[in-house]
């Protein structure tokens, strides 16, 4: 009983965006990592995503974009998210992120931008070292 | 901490019953859970769904879901996937099937990642019907893994079983083998706009009229059986207006003697690990147990013995 919960990540793609070959293997591998991922699936408002992510309890909610509507959904899922009272959710986003967005996704309170040519490992450990011992 | 969950519960917050949700299927703190949700005002229909994976168990709740909020109705749904056996990760990936508008409160869907080795649903399922009946759900749909045989365990919980078949599917032995036939209450022939189905709902006939063939005594009541599409909707009305019309088999002394065996297995898990410290008798035992020296039969009644002895 003293081991620590799964982490249950919430994996998401918000807007018109249909490319899920990326967030499909990043859930396989949290998967093989031992985490319990919801995956939300395709073409999501950013309010379905956050019921999503309020509902199933999530420590984490893990975006995909790849259209180029970053600056606009991942903002308004943060948002959505302060407005639940969900600021214990950690944010990570993948996909294709121009460099010069990133410095202003993490001021807006996105945890990680991981982007083409991230090695699974390497969002697996950040979750484990990002995730505090009172997920609970 | 619990008790201001407990609070916020009681006061329909629906952030507190996710949180529950969490802390129960892990099996922490059920007693005081169930201690603190108190009474539910009235029972809820809970009805599950079976029938071996990708014979549209998600898609088929999505359609209800709809069905049932346009009745007016409140409904929760568990989804349970697989737990990994070799990491204990899971991928739930049920809920994208189940399209919800997210500003209807009258709406909530939970993925749970199912044991392995612990049939087809999740732990401590008993405990989180109670969880969402208390919380004034009117219905509450039970999405299995769909494994099988583990199966047959869920119909002691819910007030209807449902098996999905789908054409195509093999022959009628192999329902039989899964011996799912006999414990479901109703009949759905999913995928129904596909050829076969006419054949499929002809096969289970004759499957089910065998069954009455052979005992030859009480005239068992016929399962109703029915053929479904959620791509076209057909059936989906006639299926939910079924499974509505059918009685609650969940008795209320049912549901209190599942609290009771549940308090008893609680306090004795307790009552062992605390004692495990300072009592050799208890260490020598559970040591000769992992050694596979006695038999786990023979473990629990020694067990059972030495607190029966012990408790002051």
């Amino acid at each position: 009983m003293d081991k620590t919960p799964p982490l249950r990540v919430v994996l998401a793609k918000v807007g018109l965006d249909g490319h899920d070959r990326g967030i499909k293997i990043v859930a396989r591998a949290l998967r093989d990592a031992g985490m319990q991922v919801i995956y939300a699936g395709l073409w999501l408002t950013p309010e379905a995503v956050v019921r999503t992510v309020a509902d199933e309890d999530a420590d984490w909610l893990g975006l995909s974009l790849l259209s180029g509507a970053h600056m606009t959904l991942v903002p308004r899922v943060l948002q959505l998210l302060r407005e639940a009272g969900l600021e214990h959710v950690g944010v990570m986003v993948g996909g294709i992120i121009p460099e010069n967005d990133i410095p202003k996704l993490a001021e807006m309170g996105v945890a990680r931008v991981f982007g083409p040519g991230t090695s699974l490992p390497e969002i697996v450990s950040f979750l484990r070292e990002h995730s505090g011992a009172s997920h609970a | 901490m619990l008790e201001t969950l407990l609070e916020r519960f009681r006061r329909r917050d629906r952030r507190a019953l996710a949180r529950l949700v969490s802390l129960a299927a892990r099996g922490e703190q059920v007693e005081e859970i169930l201690a603190g949700i108190g009474d539910s005002a009235r029972p809820a229909r809970v009805v599950a769904f079976t029938g071996s994976g990708g014979v549209g168990k998600s898609t088929l709740v999505g359609k209800l879901i709809e069905q049932i909020r346009a009745q007016g109705q409140s409904v929760a749904v568990l989804a349970c996937d697989p737990q990994s056996p070799l990491s204990g990760g899971a991928l739930l990936g049920d809920r994208f099937r189940m399209p919800a508008r997210p500003d209807d409160d009258g709406v909530f869907i939970r993925s749970l990642a199912a044991v392995g080795g612990q049939g087809a649903l999740a732990e401590h399922l008993d405990v989180l019907i109670r969880l969402l009946e208390a919380f004034g759900f009117d219905v509450i749909l039970i999405e299995t893994v769909g494994a099988g045989q583990g199966d047959t365990v869920v119909r002691e919980l819910v007030d209807v079983l449902v098996l999905l078949l789908q054409p195509e599917m093999g022959d009628d032995l192999q329902w039989e083998k899964a011996g799912l036939l006999e414990v479901a209450d109703m009949i759905a022939i999913h995928k129904a706009d596909l050829p076969g189905a006419e054949r499929v709902e002809a096969q289970v006939r004759s499957t089910l009229a065998l069954g009455g063939a052979s005992t030859g005594e009480t005239p068992v009541p016929p399962v109703p059986i029915l053929r479904v599409s959620s791509r076209s909707s057909e059936g989906i009305n006639e299926l939910w207006q079924t499974i509505a019309a059918c009685p609650l088999r969940r008795g209320r002394q049912k549901s209190e003697r599942d609290l009771l065996r549940l308090a008893l297995q609680t306090l004795a898990v307790r009552f062992a690990t605390a004692r495990a410290g300072e009592s050799s008798e208890l260490q020598h035992l559970i040591r000769a147990w992992q050694q596979g020296d006695i038999s786990s039969a023979h473990a629990s009644s020694a067990l059972l013995n030495l607190l029966a002895n012990s408790r002051t």
